[in-house]
């Protein structure tokens, strides 16, 4: 059974969230609904939940203030939002789950399922940890991303990453150091994420960071050398979009 | 063929330029002392547009605005006249066509109600040299005739001359060497009797150029000689280059590389001076077959890449113009049935009114264009233009796909099923309704998504809209085994207003279900994509096409020109009607992620 605290400050997103956990109630036990920071923080303390469903805007605070107020997260969380690309984005570096509303019952039961299959707190205090480090709005800030591998959650900071293979369903990902981590998502996933920081998918299967880029070499069959020795090809119809990155960071 | 015409008239410019500053000049100048808003400063502010046709067409229309303005407040119709004309010539100026063809159709019309005979007719002049610069030969031909005979009538003989040489040039250009040469004999006899060196010179010239295309050498190469000498002693390096140039050509076709030679470096010496692209290229190419025939291969050489160098800037030009063209040409077609009518109807006004207006005479030779000026404000237009369309299209697309009425449609829905308790499929109408329009705010801004990203969204839309129909509508998507989804990228929901036309006008009004097939497959390097119904077909809803439909298919094809533009396609748009529901084809260029 879990326990879990629904946090929102609007009634009927509340209710959406309380009939759609109905079907699951024989493994699912609402403790708690709170409208406010105030009321929710309250409610970890004294009930422990193992899951708490949490807006983003309640009133004039956020769900980040609350979790704020925890130096150690022991609770799943399962972000709630209506439109606000930028927190989203920041969920996804963190592997932080979220829902949209209105929530689409399929992909509510998707994250309760994944919640249940593995409850994996440990990676909980480190998410949101990851998650403040990238919403913190300072320049020069190196954003970190959160990769879920086989001995579980690793974080990578991007300048990190030299560059990405993809192996079908799965992507090598090269870091400085000769270090490399697979990961069992598309390269398209990390294409998405990266490529406001400086990364270019320069072939159906590479991504790479154009940081370390030491030299590209032109011709039919284009190839950038990358600062750990390896030859990167360039698909030609990425040439043109590929030079124009270049230039524009050079 | 342009750069006959354009050797025409061209001329006429560079003579006319002598001395432009001070005519120019005293033209701001009495501008200024005249304030008055009355005809006199009609003429001043029309005379100054003319004379900048050429240097900067663009600052002209400041002044054909401000005439037309003046016209218009104090009821003067001929002023009004003029000023949309010379608003024509200055888009002319700038290769903007299709503007041009407005403006002159203005004017004319303006010309019909008043009578205004001679004015009139010069407009066909200009409408002629329009055609002419867009390969529409016969209808250059018929405006240039209409031109020529009421000019004639009126024994108006420098319009005479110039309609006259103008036909000669495009019959020349059509290899119609006997009429061409006919034309300019007429013209050439009137020059003659006018004693006018400058139009004398410009006919030998046009009459050698035919001569050569009959292969009479000789006889070209008298008519160079005497265009040469004549251009000398009028001082007008431009003709003078031009007839040197022509000289060079046939020394090289009589095999004379001694005399090629001379005449091609003194056509280059000239053509430098004035910066006269076209002479410069010829030149070239004459001296690299003399070079070549010397065997000093390292001169050819280098006097060939000079050539090419000059070629290409004249062809960069073409291909920038070309774009206008083809959308002109389509504007045309469709206008064509209307214009039939028109000319018909103003052949059989026959009056005799006499126009005034000496002080603008000039102005008729107005095909005149500098080509070097015109590219250079042809190129930063084209650019800024094509920017403009651009962003402009883009953001329809947006109001078309999250058109109001489909927002308010489907909401009203939603409360229906809500107000009938089926609250399950009320719900899963929201759920979709959200998730299309969060898609598509998102993908707005791209220019391509993957092809299976689109299809989510296109199936999402579909969805809704059969919720709201109840049942009355199914649909299937084939797809070409050949194409991987992937990989291959299209405009985001290109095909929706296609779909949504089939469901609004197709299936809706149908009594019985109604089916829509959507089809993408590879032909030739091309995605074909087909949108396909059962439904009432286009016969039925003739009159009931909405708003929103019309401008859906704007919208389309705005885009895809942009494409074809951008991509330097093909792609096209073809509506069929099927015996029972309409077919819509949408052709696009194959585009890979990689």
């Amino acid at each position: 059974m879990l326990k879990v605290i629904i946090i929102d400050d609007e009634q009927h997103c509340v209710d959406r969230i309380n009939k759609l956990l109905n079907q699951h109630k024989k493994t699912i036990d609402i403790v708690e609904i709170c409208t406010s920071v105030k009321c929710a923080k309250k409610a970890i303390e004294s009930i422990k939940p193992d899951v708490i469903f949490l807006d983003i805007h309640l009133h004039e605070k956020t769900g980040f203030d609350l979790l704020k107020q925890f130096t150690t997260i022991d609770f799943e969380i399962i972000f709630t939002t209506a439109f606000d690309s930028y927190a989203i984005n920041a969920f996804k570096f963190s592997a932080l789950d979220y829902l949209l509303k209105p929530i689409d019952e399929d992909e509510l039961n998707n994250t309760i399922k994944k919640i249940k299959d593995k409850v994996s707190l440990k990676d909980v205090s480190k998410k949101v940890e990851v998650l403040f480090h990238n919403l913190e709005e300072k320049t020069n800030q190196v954003k970190k991303i959160a990769v879920p591998t086989l001995e579980g959650l690793t974080f990578l900071k991007v300048t990190e990453i030299v560059r990405c293979q993809s192996d079908v369903n799965y992507t090598h990902i090269f870091l400085e150091g000769n270090k490399k981590i697979t990961v069992a998502k598309t390269l398209k996933h990390f294409e998405d994420l990266l490529e406001p920081y400086n990364f270019f998918r320069t072939h159906n299967s590479h991504l790479i960071n154009l940081s370390f880029v030491e030299k590209y070499v032109k011709g039919k069959g284009g190839y950038v050398l990358m600062s750990d020795r390896t030859h990167i090809e360039v698909a030609v119809r990425r040439k043109e979009g590929f030079i124009n990155k270049l230039s524009s960071l050079f | 063929m342009k750069n006959i015409i354009f050797a025409f008239l061209f001329v006429i410019i560079s003579f006319s330029t002598t001395g432009q500053e001070s005519i120019l000049d005293s033209l701001f100048k009495e501008l200024e002392t005249h304030q008055k808003k009355d005809s006199l400063r009609v003429k001043v502010l029309i005379n100054i547009s003319w004379h900048l046709t050429y240097e900067n067409p663009k600052k002209a229309q400041k002044y054909n605005e401000e005439a037309l303005t003046v016209s218009s407040e104090i009821n003067w119709e001929k002023g009004k006249a003029y000023a949309f004309r010379q608003k024509g010539i200055s888009f002319y100026a700038m290769a903007d066509y299709l503007n041009a063809m407005e403006e002159f159709q203005h004017s004319l019309n303006i010309c019909e109600l008043q009578n205004y005979e001679y004015l009139k007719s010069s407009i066909y002049n200009n409408l002629a040299n329009v055609y002419a610069d867009i390969g529409q030969t016969e209808k250059a031909l018929e405006n240039y005739n209409e031109y020529l005979s009421t000019v004639k009538k009126l024994n108006r003989r420098p319009d005479i001359i110039n309609g006259l040489t103008n036909i000669g040039n495009i019959y020349n250009d059509n290899n119609k060497t006997g009429l061409a040469l006919q034309y300019f004999k007429e013209a050439l006899h009137i020059a003659e009797e006018l004693k006018d060196e400058f139009y004398i010179a410009v006919i030998l010239n046009n009459l050698g150029l035919a001569e050569k295309r009959k292969k009479n050498y000789p006889k070209a190469l008298m008519y160079y000689k005497r265009a040469s000498l004549l251009a000398s002693k009028i001082d007008n390096k431009y003709i003078k280059s031009v007839a040197l140039r022509n000289t060079g050509d046939i020394n090289i076709l009589q095999e004379n590389y001694d005399l090629a030679k001379i005449n091609g470096e003194k056509s280059l010496e000239l053509a430098n001076k004035i910066d006269a692209v076209e002479s410069q290229k010829d030149s070239w190419k004459i001296l690299s077959t003399v070079y070549e025939h010397e065997k000093n291969y390292k001169k050819s050489l280098s006097a060939y890449k000079n050539y090419i160098l000059f070629k290409d800037s004249i062809l960069n030009d073409e291909k920038k113009v070309e774009f206008t063209k083809r959308e002109m040409q389509l504007q045309m077609e469709k206008k064509e049935a209307i214009s039939i009518v028109k000319i018909e109807r103003q052949r059989f006004i026959k009056n005799t009114a006499i126009a005034g207006g000496g002080a603008l005479l000039v102005a008729t030779f107005l095909g005149s264009i500098l080509y070097k000026r015109k590219r250079d404000a042809l190129e930063k237009k084209k650019v800024a233009d094509f920017n403009t369309k651009v962003a402009e299209t883009e953001l329809k697309a947006l109001r078309s796909q999250m058109n109001p009425h489909f927002i308010f449609n489907s909401l009203n829905s939603i409360s229906d099923y809500m107000s009938k308790h089926d609250i399950d499929t009320a719900n899963n109408y929201l759920i979709k309704f959200s998730k299309l329009t969060r898609s598509i705010l998102e993908n707005s801004e791209k220019k391509w998504i993957s092809l299976e990203e689109d299809l989510e969204l296109t199936e999402l839309y579909i969805q809704i809209e059969s919720l709201r129909l109840k049942n009355k509508l199914s649909y299937k998507i084939k797809i070409d085994e050949k194409i991987d989804i992937e990989n291959t990228l299209i405009p985001p929901l290109i095909l929706q207003p296609f779909i949504e036309n089939s469901i609004w006008h197709g299936i809706l009004p149908k009594e019985t279900k109604g089916h829509i097939l959507i089809e993408f497959k590879l032909e030739n390097e091309m995605m074909i994509c087909i949108v396909e119904d059962d439904g009432v077909g286009r016969k039925a809803t003739v009159n009931t096409i909405s708003e929103n439909t019309s401008m859906g298919l704007k919208i389309t094809k705005s885009r895809l020109d942009i494409i074809n533009q951008l991509k330097n396609t093909k792609g096209n748009l073809k509506i069929l009607d099927k015996p029972q529901g309409l077919k819509v084809e949408l052709k696009l260029p194959l585009e890979l992620k990689f």
